[in-house]
């Protein structure tokens, strides 16, 4: 809890500072568009990242070292949490083929590219399926993107990709009744 | 002086920063935009690898060269954003310092200011912490000295004062005691001397020294009733009546020993305490009887004025001075032969307590005029 409230402050901090000092351009990350699906086994929840990736994003896919967006999704039953997972979205990038790779999680989706704008079109939309369990009935997803910290091998350096969002994690949650499959 | 100067400085080494700030922002755009400008996969990618070994090497040169440029990239970006997080925290840290220190200077202004209201609303117990700055301090110290010296002149004062009452009551008690004690005393004597000389004889003089005896002690009943009065005025009960009805019931005893016009309003109303009005009516009157000679007529007038109620009493008596108009109503104060000097003080002291004014104009030898000004309903 402390940890969430502290991300908050910190990234409440660089927007205003931002705002009032910077000319850095970043990328406002907003998570929309979420959905669920209700099939008798799984549940299937999708959205869209809007501004995630347009700036900055390509110089750092074309480095070579895979970059992870990472969902953690969490449901819950009243105060209960019921489920929860990581997913995430890996781009690797060839340099001496030039192609771009995008491995999906949670639904095991692999895109593979020569445009890195292609490949940023099919980043920016999520959809991860968990197996669903009979007992949740009225739930609520939540769902939060991050970016992880990356070592760059050949530069021995670890960096936090987090800049890139202005320290903003975006998040949405829906509520979902799950008593009878949609 | 001093706020104005950490103030300007404030501004400045803000001011500085921001442009300082703005100058590094600059630049770092100029480096970003000239990284993204850089390129070299495709360009390598073009040219025609003759082994294996071309390819791998070229393969590994494209990418530390792009692994290098993101982290540039990242470094500029995380750099760029650092600068402004900590300009913003050092401009709220400055203005937190500067508010806190603004505080601090003034809270002692602000004690002093409370501690000088407090002694011009007379208590002069207040006393201030010798904290802070060093001028603060000995200001401080200062004021603590003057509020002492002031706190003990008061008491000085008040015992002094106390004193004086105390001595200024005993002078008139005991001279308005010694005055009906005399006569008591000589028509005892009187009566004793006969009793030893010629006791058949005494039945001549027993009447007149009986007479004499109840007199004064009726005298001292009425002195001590008047102190008795002047002590227990308490808070006013105060009721709606015609204050035209009440003069009339009151001077209805007086009419037939001296001679009283009355020129009343019968349709006012006033709220007064009624034993009050009869007290105030009754003094007042009873200073015009003494004052006046036979013969001549003591006007009462009753009227309105606005919403006011305005009470007249006139004599034709031989006035008052102009200097002793001012202390007429301070206790004790008489020129009468007889007489403690509570009476008018009395009047004074119940038109507080009803929140009405008296007032007072004399002429010598032409008269004097007592006028009430009470709220009417």
């Amino acid at each position: 809890m402390f940890e969430a409230f502290g991300s908050r402050v910190l990234a409440g901090v660089v927007s205003l500072s931002m705002l009032l000092f910077s000319s850095f351009k970043g990328n406002d990350p907003k998570m929309t568009n979420l959905g669920y699906r209700n099939s008798d086994s799984f549940l299937y929840v999708s959205g869209i990242m809007e501004n995630a990736f347009d700036n900055d994003f390509p110089t750092i896919f074309a480095s070579g070292t895979p970059i992870s967006v990472i969902y953690d999704l969490e449901i819950r039953q009243g105060n209960r949490i019921v489920a929860k997972n990581s997913f995430r979205h890996t781009v690797s990038y060839n340099p001496a083929t030039g192609i771009y790779e995008l491995r999906k999680d949670g639904r095991g989706d692999l895109f593979r590219s020569d445009s890195v704008q292609d490949i940023m079109r099919h980043l920016s939309s999520f959809d991860f399926g968990i197996p669903h369990q009979p007992s949740w009935a009225q739930v609520q997803i939540r769902i939060e993107a991050r970016l992880p910290v990356v070592h760059f091998d050949t530069m021995n350096k670890e960096v936090d990709l987090m800049v890139l969002w202005k320290y903003k994690k975006p998040s949405a949650r829906i509520h979902a009744d799950l008593r009878t499959p949609e | 002086m001093r706020t104005q100067i950490i103030a300007l400085f404030l501004i400045v080494s803000i001011g500085g920063l921001v442009i300082l700030n703005n100058v590094f922002q600059a630049k770092q755009e100029n480096i970003h935009s000239a990284l993204k400008g850089m390129e070299l996969s495709s360009q390598l990618r073009d040219i025609r690898h003759y082994s294996s070994e071309d390819s791998l090497q070229a393969e590994a040169l494209m990418r530390d060269f792009n692994e290098a440029k993101a982290v540039v990239n990242i470094a500029l970006s995380d750099s760029r954003v650092m600068t402004s997080v900590v300009l913003l925290l050092v401009i709220v840290l400055s203005t937190t310092v500067f508010i806190i220190v603004i505080c601090r200077l003034s809270k002692p202004l602000r004690e002093l200011k409370h501690a000088t209201d407090q002694i011009r609303q007379g208590n002069f117990s207040v006393h201030l912490p010798e904290t802070g700055l060093p001028e603060m301090r000995e200001l401080k110290s200062s004021f603590n000295m003057m509020s002492r010296e002031l706190e003990a002149i008061q008491t000085r004062l008040l015992v002094a004062e106390k004193e004086m009452i105390w001595k200024d009551l005993s002078r008139i008690l005991a001279h308005e005691i010694k005055n009906p004690l005399t006569p008591i005393q000589l028509a005892i004597q009187r009566l004793e001397e006969r009793l030893e000389t010629n006791p058949e004889a005494i039945k001549e003089i027993l009447p007149e020294s009986v007479s004499i005896i109840t007199q004064e002690i009726e005298n001292l009943r009425l002195l001590a009733q008047d102190f008795s009065n002047y002590a227990k005025v308490n808070q006013p009960n105060t009721e709606e009546f015609n204050p035209a009805l009440s003069i009339r019931e009151i001077v209805k005893s007086y009419c037939q020993d001296y001679q009283i016009e009355l020129d009343l309003a019968e349709d006012l109303k006033i709220r007064f305490d009624k034993t009050h009005f009869y007290q105030v009516l009754t003094n007042i009157l009873q200073n015009a009887i003494d004052a006046s000679e036979s013969g001549k007529p003591i006007m009462i007038r009753l009227y309105g004025e606005k919403s006011y109620a305005v009470l007249c009493i006139k004599d034709q008596g031989i006035g008052i001075e102009r200097k002793d108009l001012q202390r007429i109503f301070e206790p004790y104060f008489s020129k009468k032969s007889k007489g403690t000097g509570l009476g008018l003080a009395l009047v004074k002291k119940l038109c507080d307590a009803n929140g009405s004014i008296v007032r007072v104009k004399s002429e010598i030898d032409k008269g004097t005029e007592f006028t009430v000004i009470i709220e009417g309903v």
